[in-house]
């Protein structure tokens, strides 16, 4: 990573990343960098959060360490593990090796049996700060949530048999929320607050623009003015910004120069991903949105 | 306190002051927060005005909502000019001291009530009318606030479903160690337990019958209670519900709709008789006549969600709950009546059903459809 001195930098390479970021975003980022602490982002499904945290752990050219939340993860899936199965092959060929207990003990709760998991791997990293992405954390219980605290201002993890293990390198933590329900305030007192939203016209064409530079304009002004429309109808599932992505791929894999009613009955399915919708749609006339 | 960056001396002073003036307007800034817009600003973006607004946003909002706020905050502080101000510089110390006991709210000096303000208010999660409107007799609701309270519940009730969920998952025990299958799975390993069996966890059982009044004497409940009835779908696997009011029609298929609105159109063209007279006991008859032996086994949870004035036969009401009671788990009855000043179950049907609840309490407001969240989860 370059010294960075100022966001506008940043912009650039994202850029050429291909991933199109405003000002208030990349101050952001910077703030991340700089106080080192967690960027919390929040916004609707699809916008490009989770996008950042990989385009990020490019820029600064470290490992990036994903942990995705889940209804019910616990400290094993997200922490640690004892490898129960090598611990019991080590004990046996221990038998007979004459070393004492103590020794014997400390050899099966020592660090060649631990399973890492993100967590853990995120704050044993030897040579430089990575960056840990949580991923959907409204999705997880509170329990966890609150476990987090500790991680994320202190940056060190507890475990009984071996002692505290404190981060060498602090990692760079990007958390991601899509606000199905509230983070705790004393979570998100501890981060940096972020508000993804959906781009408008003008900011979507440039990004669809970025990620297929082969499309025609006509396409795409079409292809974005209807997910704009979209957006604004009362459907189940709005598309994001990856969905507007696969229709265009979509629309231009099978050849179609313009977007037409044949080419959106054909290819609805990729903007559009539940039955009620595209019957919605399909109700109305495709017409309407061409 | 400081009300405008002009009255400062120096880059420190006036960001301090900046985070005083936005947590007497209601942001949740501490501080922790302070000191690390000091340290943002030492990094030597605060030369940009933009880039130093961003960082500021980023460090001071919690919510998308918030962000709204703290941009209007953010004007005022930095933006007005001296001058203009110099003379009602005492009458706005005054006005700041009043706002800082009561709650956040933006309407300042010189910043009429605009339209906009109005719409975040609406948005403010936890405002003040939000609040009010959730304790609001749902009978008594204007037209307005009926939209508003509609997207009110529509989060509230999903958040709910999400705790129950939730809470649920954390009654289960992660599986006990099966000591048979582990040993004899394992014999091939030479009787080493390498790999451990874990019990099955044992399905839950949660089933939940509603029964939904929807007479005309409850016209002015059934629209939102029937839209509680669809979150509880979210939580519950196996729901039953029923629409009575002189016949009783099931809609469980209907609820299985993903749209809401859907499911509510398909509910009110099969219940032709909405808005009509009610018979609640001859309509728990057909009940129990027709679905009882499907449906009242495995101790279910019964929700009965109506007013009790009934104008069917005497004695069948009791008859019949006696019956239901002896094969659900619990009965609870929501009786949106019950919310009204000196209500007592005078009503020959509430009267007779009385002995054989559970649970008996109100559903007159969001509020108190909320607490039966409390209720559902020991279901």
């Amino acid at each position: 990573m370059q010294a960075l001195q100022n966001p506008s930098e940043l912009i650039a390479f994202l850029d050429e990343h291909k991933y199109v970021a405003d000002e208030e975003l990349v101050t952001a980022l910077f703030l991340l960098l700089k106080l080192n602490k967690p960027l919390l982002l929040e916004g609707p499904p699809g916008v490009g959060k989770t996008e950042i945290a990989l385009v990020l752990a490019q820029w600064l050219d470290a490992p990036l360490i994903r942990l995705q939340c889940y209804e019910g993860l616990d400290v094993n899936a997200a922490v640690y593990e004892w490898n129960y199965q090598k611990q019991l092959l080590g004990i046996r060929l221990q038998e007979g090796s004459g070393m004492s207990l103590h020794e014997k003990e400390h050899h099966i709760f020592s660090d060649e049996y631990l399973l890492k998991r993100p967590l853990l791997q995120a704050i044993t990293q030897p040579f430089q700060s990575p960056v840990l992405l949580i991923d959907e954390l409204d999705r997880s219980d509170e329990e966890f949530e609150a476990f987090l605290l500790e991680l994320l201002s202190a940056f060190q993890i507890s475990i009984p048999e071996i002692g505290t293990i404190k981060a060498m390198h602090k990692p760079y933590v990007v958390l991601t929320s899509n606000r199905t329900r509230e983070l705790s305030d004393a979570l998100k007192r501890r981060c940096l607050y972020h508000w993804v939203d959906y781009p408008d016209l003008e900011k979507e064409m440039t990004i669809v623009k970025k990620r297929l530079p082969d499309i025609e304009n006509e396409l795409l002004q079409q292809v974005v003015h209807a997910v704009q429309h979209f957006r604004k109808r009362k459907l189940v599932k709005i598309p994001g910004i990856s969905e507007t992505i696969d229709w265009a791929q979509a629309l231009m894999t099978l050849g179609f120069r313009s977007l037409d009613s044949e080419a959106m009955e054909l290819t609805l399915g990729s903007i559009l991903k539940s039955v009620e919708d595209i019957r919605q749609v399909k109700e109305d006339g495709v017409e309407a949105f061409v | 306190m400081k009300q405008q960056a002009f009255a400062t001396q120096s880059i420190t002073e006036s960001i301090v002051a900046f985070a005083q003036f936005v947590r007497s307007h209601g942001l949740n800034v501490g501080i922790q927060e302070t000191q690390d817009a000091l340290l943002a600003a030492d990094t030597g973006i605060m030369s940009n005005r933009d880039q130093m607004r961003f960082a500021l946003k980023s460090l001071f909002c919690q919510s998308p909502e918030e962000r709204l706020v703290f941009e209007k905050l953010f004007v005022l502080f930095w933006d007005t000019n001296p001058t203009d101000l110099e003379t009602r510089k005492n009458q706005t110390n005054i006005q700041g001291r009043v706002e800082q006991k009561t709650n956040p709210s933006l309407v300042m000096m010189g910043f009429g009530k605009t339209q906009d303000s109005e719409e975040e208010a609406k948005n403010m999660s936890g405002a003040n009318a939000t609040e009010r409107l959730k304790q609001t007799d749902l009978s008594k609701l204007s037209e307005m606030e009926a939209d508003w309270l509609e997207t009110i519940a529509a989060k509230l009730f999903k958040e709910m479903a999400l705790r129950l969920r939730r809470r649920m998952k954390n009654h289960q025990h992660k599986g006990l160690i099966h000591l048979r299958s582990t040993i004899r799975r394992n014999l091939s390993k030479g009787g080493e337990p390498i790999e451990l069996m874990r019990r099955a966890q044992k399905p839950s059982k949660q089933r939940l019958i509603v029964l939904l009044d929807i007479s005309g004497s409850m016209d002015k409940y059934s629209f939102l209670l029937l839209r509680f009835i669809c979150t509880l779908r979210d939580y519950f696997r196996q729901l039953e519900a029923f629409v009575f009011s002189t016949h009783l029609v099931r809609v469980s298929k209907a609820l299985k709709l993903t749209r809401i609105d859907d499911a509510l159109a398909l509910i009110s063209e099969h219940a032709h008789h909405w808005s009509s007279g009610t018979k609640i006991g001859d309509c728990l008859d057909q009940f129990t006549a027709k679905y009882g032996k499907q449906l009242l086994n495995g101790s279910p949870t019964i929700i009965i969600l109506s007013d009790g004035l009934d104008t069917g036969a005497p004695g069948l009401v009791e008859e019949q709950l006696r019956f239901m009671r002896h094969r659900s788990k619990r009965i609870v009855w929501l009786n949106p009546l019950k919310g009204m000043q000196g209500y007592a179950p005078e009503a020959r049907g509430m009267k007779e059903a009385m002995p054989h609840l559970d649970t008996f309490s109100s559903a007159h407001s969001l509020q108190s459809l909320l607490e039966l969240e409390n209720i559902l989860a020991n279901a």
